[in-house]
């Protein structure tokens, strides 16, 4: 029961935690910023809204926002949100999940070339690029932390206090994988320094370009997903920052909810004061990512040799 | 103890990856003082008994490695306004790839290799193979001169290692890790006279078969 009810508060709290990076970023740059709740405002607008097809789409382009926010939300159910079990578990979900979020990732770029835009293809083709990269760095993560618990689900990694077992078992090996992580986080959620969110100019633009054409509601499906999704990178992320059982549910929901709202602030101060990278620096920046996760393999493989 | 010891390590295996993913002067130089530094406190994680020459020795060669050199050779090329971007013979990607690679390698061949007194820690003799070959990598895929020297420092720090898996037995090995900082400091000396010689540009390693005959 709790667990339908956290997924539900997770899906609902999504855009807001969202618009703290915005908040972040606009104290950096000294001004007062949109309120807490622009996403919501932002999506009630939307599904207000008519939507506008291009005589050029077919039925993929009104397909790609459901299946990017219905796999967004359905890997969500497997996730264990602040620690408590979730909705949906079973033995190798994990790369279940992985696939479902690449699925997702599938429909919007075939949706983008759908609408036969130019700029549509580039986005596509660089947004199929890069996770590209991120997967293998993903894979090298779920292959170090089975080896670890022995397990390869979702919920054996990060339910009650099996982060601390992780932390316990490879010791320092595991703040790289934090960090190769969140340069994940970056990448698949279309951040600083590898997407600019904010621009709206179509060269340098890799996920917000490819949902251009989309308007009205179904923009706001793809909003919604894609808050989703970075609450789902955040969730693990927010696990492995902070392992501590603190006892009580309520207690650990609190830290919980800290947590990802300091991890949201780092975002934010990241996309501050950082500069989004030349397109053929990314690559190596997320490469870089693979190699922390591979080190980390590799030493903790010797440690518990 | 050991623990810490595999942390430290594995710093600076991450260390050499980054160093073989700046695409600049200065971050290379960044990579290697953190490197130094980091390779240089090893000896007090070991858990062996250190004496007070061995603790001054070791506080020498930090600031020689860590902080004397990088910034030495920071200032210098600050000073003579080289080209940053360093001009890969091997890409920066593949560069990366071959890094990991040479882990696993490492990691492979040191389990054959049995040497008594680097059983305390699991990563000593495989971080000092990957400096030891990251080093000369460097040296191959770069073509600044300038690479060089920083590649033969990544070496020299692979062989400081090397020198404390023995140096409960023998001491001197470190020394000679001192001495050959000595040398790169020389080395270092000598390419920034060519430097000046030829005009505030970094001579290339490409075009200096012709000057040779």
């Amino acid at each position: 029961m709790i667990s339908i009810l956290l997924y539900i508060l997770a899906i609902l709290v999504s855009p807001f935690f969202a618009a703290v990076i915005l908040k972040v970023k606009a104290f950096f740059g000294g001004k007062k910023g949109p309120p807490l709740l622009i996403h919501y405002y932002t999506l009630i607008k939307l599904f207000k809204k008519g939507s506008v097809y291009s005589t050029s789409t077919t039925y993929i382009f009104k397909l790609g926002p459901v299946v990017s926010l219905g796999t967004a939300a359905t890997a969500l159910m497997f996730l264990p949100i602040a620690g408590f079990s979730p909705l949906i578990s079973f033995k190798g979900d994990i790369i279940f999940v992985f696939y479902l979020l690449a699925l997702g990732r599938f429909f919007t770029i075939a949706a983008a070339m759908d609408t036969a835009s130019p700029f549509e293809g580039m986005g596509a083709a660089r947004e199929a690029y890069f996770p590209i990269i991120c997967e293998a760095t993903s894979f090298m993560i779920v292959i170090l932390f089975s080896r670890l618990s022995g397990e390869l689900n979702l919920a054996a990694y990060f339910s009650e206090n099996q982060p601390m077992v992780l932390w316990q078992n490879a010791g320092a090996a595991l703040v790289f994988v934090v960090v190769a992580f969140f340069i994940v986080l970056l990448t698949e959620n279309a951040r600083v320094p590898v997407d600019d969110p904010a621009t709206h100019l179509e060269l340098t633009m890799i996920h917000e370009v490819m949902v251009l054409d989309h308007s009205g509601p179904d923009f706001g499906l793809i909003e919604l997903g894609s808050f989703i999704k970075l609450f789902f990178y955040s969730t693990i992320v927010a696990r492995l920052v902070f392992p501590f059982d603190l006892g009580s549910g309520v207690a650990n929901g609190g830290a919980f909810a800290l947590t990802l709202l300091f991890l949201y602030t780092v975002a934010g101060v990241v996309e501050s004061i950082m500069a989004r990278y030349r397109m053929d620096k990314v690559p190596k920046f997320i490469l870089t990512s693979f190699a922390l996760a591979f080190v980390a393999t590799l030493i903790t493989l010797e440690v518990i040799r | 103890m050991t623990q810490l010891v595999d942390i430290i390590l594995s710093l600076s295996l991450l260390s050499i990856i980054f160093s073989f993913g700046s695409s600049r002067l200065q971050g290379l130089i960044k990579a290697l003082a953190f490197q130094g530094i980091v390779v240089s406190i090893v000896p007090f994680f070991m858990g062996h008994e250190l004496s007070g020459g061995d603790i001054i020795f070791s506080l020498t060669t930090l600031l020689i490695r860590g902080i004397g050199i990088p910034l030495y050779l920071y200032s210098a090329i600050e000073k003579i306004a080289v080209h940053r971007e360093l001009e890969p013979i091997i890409g920066y990607h593949g560069s990366i790839l071959i890094g990991l690679l040479m882990v696993v390698a490492a990691m492979f061949v040191s389990r054959k290799i049995n040497v008594p007194s680097a059983s305390d820690s699991l990563l000593l003799l495989p971080t000092a193979m990957v400096l030891l070959s990251g080093g000369m990598f460097l040296m191959m895929a770069r073509r600044k001169a300038i690479t060089m020297v920083l590649g033969y420092m990544t070496m020299e720090n692979g062989i400081y290692l090397v020198g404390t898996t023995f140096s409960v037995r023998a001491h001197h090995i470190v020394e000679f890790g001192v001495l050959l900082d000595v040398l790169a400091g020389v080395m270092i000396m000598a390419v920034i006279l060519q430097n000046m010689k030829q005009g505030a540009e970094d001579p290339d390693m490409a075009l200096n078969k012709i000057s040779k005959e």
